[in-house]
C-alpha cells in the first residue's frame, strides 16, 4: 500500500493506473501537516498514531471483489473522436472552442488556434511522412504520438507548417526508447527542456538565432516549442498538479528554451557536425536541464570588457563547481536497471554568442578542441580529493557508472599527482554557438544519467520537409 | 435578421493510450501478528522519522511484529528490490514528496 501527502493524491492515483494496478490502496496525510512536523520523530509522533490504525486496516482488510478483478483501465475519452463547438459567430465559436479544450485540459492557457481538418490538412503539406505514422510514446500514459496528432498540436500552438519537420524530430528524441521524458515532464523538480535547432533549415524557417533569441517575438521559435509543449500535454496526458508535479511550475512553460545555432555568424561547424551527422543536415537536439536558478553566466559583451580566456576560465571553475560534488553520487546504484541513474557527473549545454566563437578559433579552437580543453581543464587534483569522493569514483567504476571504456581513464587519474575529471566523456561538454553581437555566454546543466532511463541528451537528424530545402530525406 | 449558428469541427490532439494490462493487489494477511513488514520510502527527507514512530507503534501493538526499511527512489536495482520483496510479508510504500 502507498502512504502520501494529499497534493499527491491524485497522482498517486494516476500512478497506480499507469503503472497497472488501478485498485492498490492509499492513505494520505495532509501536505501541510506532514511538511511542518517531519524535521523529528517527536514531532511526526501525532500524525503516526492519527494513521496507524488506517494503515493496518489497509495491510489486512481482505480485498473486496473489485479490488481483487478491477478490470481494464478506463479510457478518460475517446481520443479518436472529432469535437464539434458552436457559437452564434466566429468569434464566439472560437471562444467556445477555448473554453472546451482548456476545461477538458487540452490547452496550455493561452489562446489556441482551432485544429479544423482543412488547418491540419494544411500543416501535413509540411511533411512527406505518414499521418498515421506513429512517432513514439510520451510518458506517463504512453499515448502515442502520430504524425496526424503532432500536427493537430502544432496547429493548436500557432505553427506553421514548414516546421512541421522540425517539430517531429524533437518528438523523436523525445519518444526515442532510451530517452527519459518522464523525469523531465513531470518530477517535482520542476525540470525543464533545451531545444536546440542547427544546420540550414534554421535560416529558411526564419527562427530567430541573434539578439533576444531565448525570447519572445519569434514565432518559429516560439510555436514549435509550444507545440512540443501541447503535444507532449496532450499526447501523455500531462496535466499540472495532477500528474506533473513541478512544484514551482515549470520556467518557460508554454515555449520550452527553443533556441537555433546562429549559423551566418558562427565561425565554427555546427554543433551537430561533431555529433555525427554532416555538416550540411539540419537536426535538432534535445535536452532536459535544471530548472531552477538554471543559468551559468559567464558574461560577455554587456557592461564591461571581455576576453576569451577569462571566459574559458570561467566556464571551467563552474563545471567544477557544479559538478564535483557529484564524485561521492557516482556510487549511487541507481534505480530500475541502469548503473548510476539520477547523477554520474552531468551533461553541460553550453550557448556561446559568435564573436566568442571568433576569438576561440584564433586562440586555435574548433569545436572538438574547445570540448576536449574544458574537459581536461574541469578536474580535480587527486591529493585534494577526501577519501569519501575517491571511494565514490572507484565505486562507480566498479558498478558501472564509469562505463567500461572510461575506467582506464579514470584508473591512470586517480594516483597522487594527477587530476580527476569531473565530468566522464568530454561528450558531456556540449558547445552550441548562438546570439548577436554583443553576446553572453551562459550554460545549462543535468545529469549524465537521467532517472529513469538512459538518456536526456539527444540528437535527431530533421526529414522528411517538403518546403524547405533543407530537412527532406536527402538533404 | 438572425444569422446561422457557426460550427466548428475540430480534430482531437489527445494521443491515444493502449489500455494497459491490469494486476490486482496481493492478498491480504489476515493479521500482523509475527509478521515482516516492509516499510519502503522514496528517500525524501522526513519520511525516516515517520517510519520510525511507524515501527514504535507496530511494535506496541504486535511485539513479534519483524520490520525492514528500503530507501529509494535512485538507489534500488530491480534485483535488489525483488529480493527485498521476497522478505517481507507485507509493505508500505510511502511518497515522502
Amino acid at each position: 500500500m502507498f502512504i502520501a501527502c494529499d497534493t499527491f493524491a491524485e497522482a498517486t492515483k494516476s500512478a497506480s493506473e499507469d503503472n497497472a494496478m488501478p485498485t492498490v490502496r492509499f492513505r494520505t496525510v495532509t501536505s501541510a501537516e506532514f511538511y511542518r512536523v517531519r524535521g523529528s520523530v517527536e514531532e511526526v509522533r501525532p500524525l503516526a498514531k492519527g494513521v496507524i490504525d488506517d494503515l493496518i486496516e489497509a495491510l489486512t482488510a481482505p480485498l473486496t471483489a473489485g479490488e481483487k478483478g478491477p478490470g481494464q483501465v478506463k479510457k478518460e475519452t475517446d481520443e479518436s473522436a472529432p469535437v464539434t463547438v458552436t457559437g452564434e459567430s466566429y468569434e464566439s465559436a472560437v471562444e467556445e472552442f477555448n473554453r472546451v479544450f482548456l476545461e477538458n485540459l487540452w490547452g496550455d492557457g493561452l489562446p489556441l488556434v482551432p485544429p479544423t481538418p482543412e488547418r491540419v490538412k494544411w500543416m501535413l503539406s509540411g511533411t512527406s511522412r505518414s499521418p498515421r505514422e506513429a512517432i513514439g510514446k510520451v510518458s506517463p500514459k504512453q499515448g502515442v504520438a502520430t504524425v496526424e496528432k503532432i500536427a493537430v498540436n502544432a496547429v493548436m500552438a500557432g505553427a506553421r507548417p514548414e516546421y512541421l519537420p522540425v517539430i517531429i524530430a524533437i518528438m523523436e528524441a523525445l519518444t526515442n526508447e532510451k530517452y527519459d521524458d518522464r523525469h523531465v515532464l513531470l518530477s517535482a523538480g520542476s525540470f525543464i527542456l533545451l531545444i536546440v535547432a542547427s544546420g540550414p533549415i534554421v535560416k529558411e524557417i526564419n527562427m530567430r538565432s541573434g539578439i533576444g533569441f531565448m525570447g519572445h517575438g519569434w514565432r518559429a521559435n516560439n510555436t514549435i516549442g509550444r507545440a512540443v509543449r501541447l503535444t507532449t500535454l496532450n499526447i501523455g496526458h500531462i496535466w499540472p498538479a495532477l500528474n506533473d508535479m513541478g512544484l514551482t511550475g515549470r520556467i518557460s512553460p508554454h515555449t520550452f528554451f527553443t533556441i537555433a545555432e546562429n549559423t551566418e555568424l558562427s565561425p565554427w561547424e555546427p554543433y551537430h557536425a561533431n555529433r555525427d551527422f554532416k555538416t550540411d543536415d539540419s537536426c535538432v537536439t534535445v535536452a532536459s536541464i535544471h530548472g531552477h536558478s538554471p543559468m551559468h553566466n559567464f558574461y560577455g559583451g554587456m557592461i564591461g570588457t571581455w576576453n576569451a580566456k577569462d571566459i574559458l576560465d570561467r566556464i571551467v571553475e563552474s563545471i567544477i563547481r557544479s559538478d564535483r560534488w557529484m564524485f561521492r553520487q557516482w556510487g549511487s546504484k541507481g534505480v530500475g536497471a541502469i548503473p548510476g541513474s539520477g547523477g554520474g557527473g552531468n551533461n553541460h549545454m553550453i550557448i556561446l554568442f559568435p564573436e566568442l566563437v571568433s576569438e576561440f578559433k584564433k586562440m586555435g579552437y574548433n569545436q572538438e578542441s574547445l570540448q576536449n580543453e574544458i574537459y581536461g581543464r574541469a578536474s580535480v587534483p587527486y591529493d585534494e580529493l577526501s577519501p569519501e569522493e575517491i571511494q565514490g569514483i572507484r565505486t562507480g567504476m566498479e558498478i558501472g557508472v564509469v562505463p567500461p571504456d572510461r575506467k582506464e581513464v579514470f584508473e591512470a587519474a586517480l594516483k597522487p599527482g594527477k587530476t580527476v575529471p569531473v565530468m566522464v566523456y568530454p561528450d558531456n561538454v556540449n558547445l552550441f554557438v548562438s546570439g548577436g553581437a554583443p553576446g553572453c555566454a551562459f550554460s545549462f546543466n543535468y545529469y549524465r544519467i537521467p532517472p529513469y532511463n538512459y538518456t536526456a541528451l539527444m540528437t535527431r537528424k530533421i526529414t522528411g520537409a517538403t518546403l524547405t530545402r533543407a530537412g527532406t530525406n536527402n538533404a | 435578421m438572425s444569422k446561422e449558428p457557426i460550427t466548428l469541427e475540430l480534430l482531437n490532439p489527445r494521443g491515444e493510450i493502449e489500455p494497459p494490462p491490469v494486476f490486482a493487489p496481493a492478498p491480504r494477511v489476515a493479521d500482523l501478528a509475527g509478521k515482516k513488514i516492509g516499510l519502503y520510502s522514496n528517500g525524501k527527507q522526513g519520511v525516516d522519522n515517520l517510519y520510525t514512530v511507524i515501527e514504535e507503534l507496530l511494535k506496541q501493538k504486535y511485539p513479534d511484529v519483524k520490520t525492514t526499511r528500503l530507501t529509494g527512489a535512485f538507489e534500488i536495482r530491480d534485483d535488489e528490490a525483488s529480493a527485498w520483496a521476497s522478505e517481507v510479508d507485507t509493505f508500505i510504500y510511502a511518497v515522502g514528496d
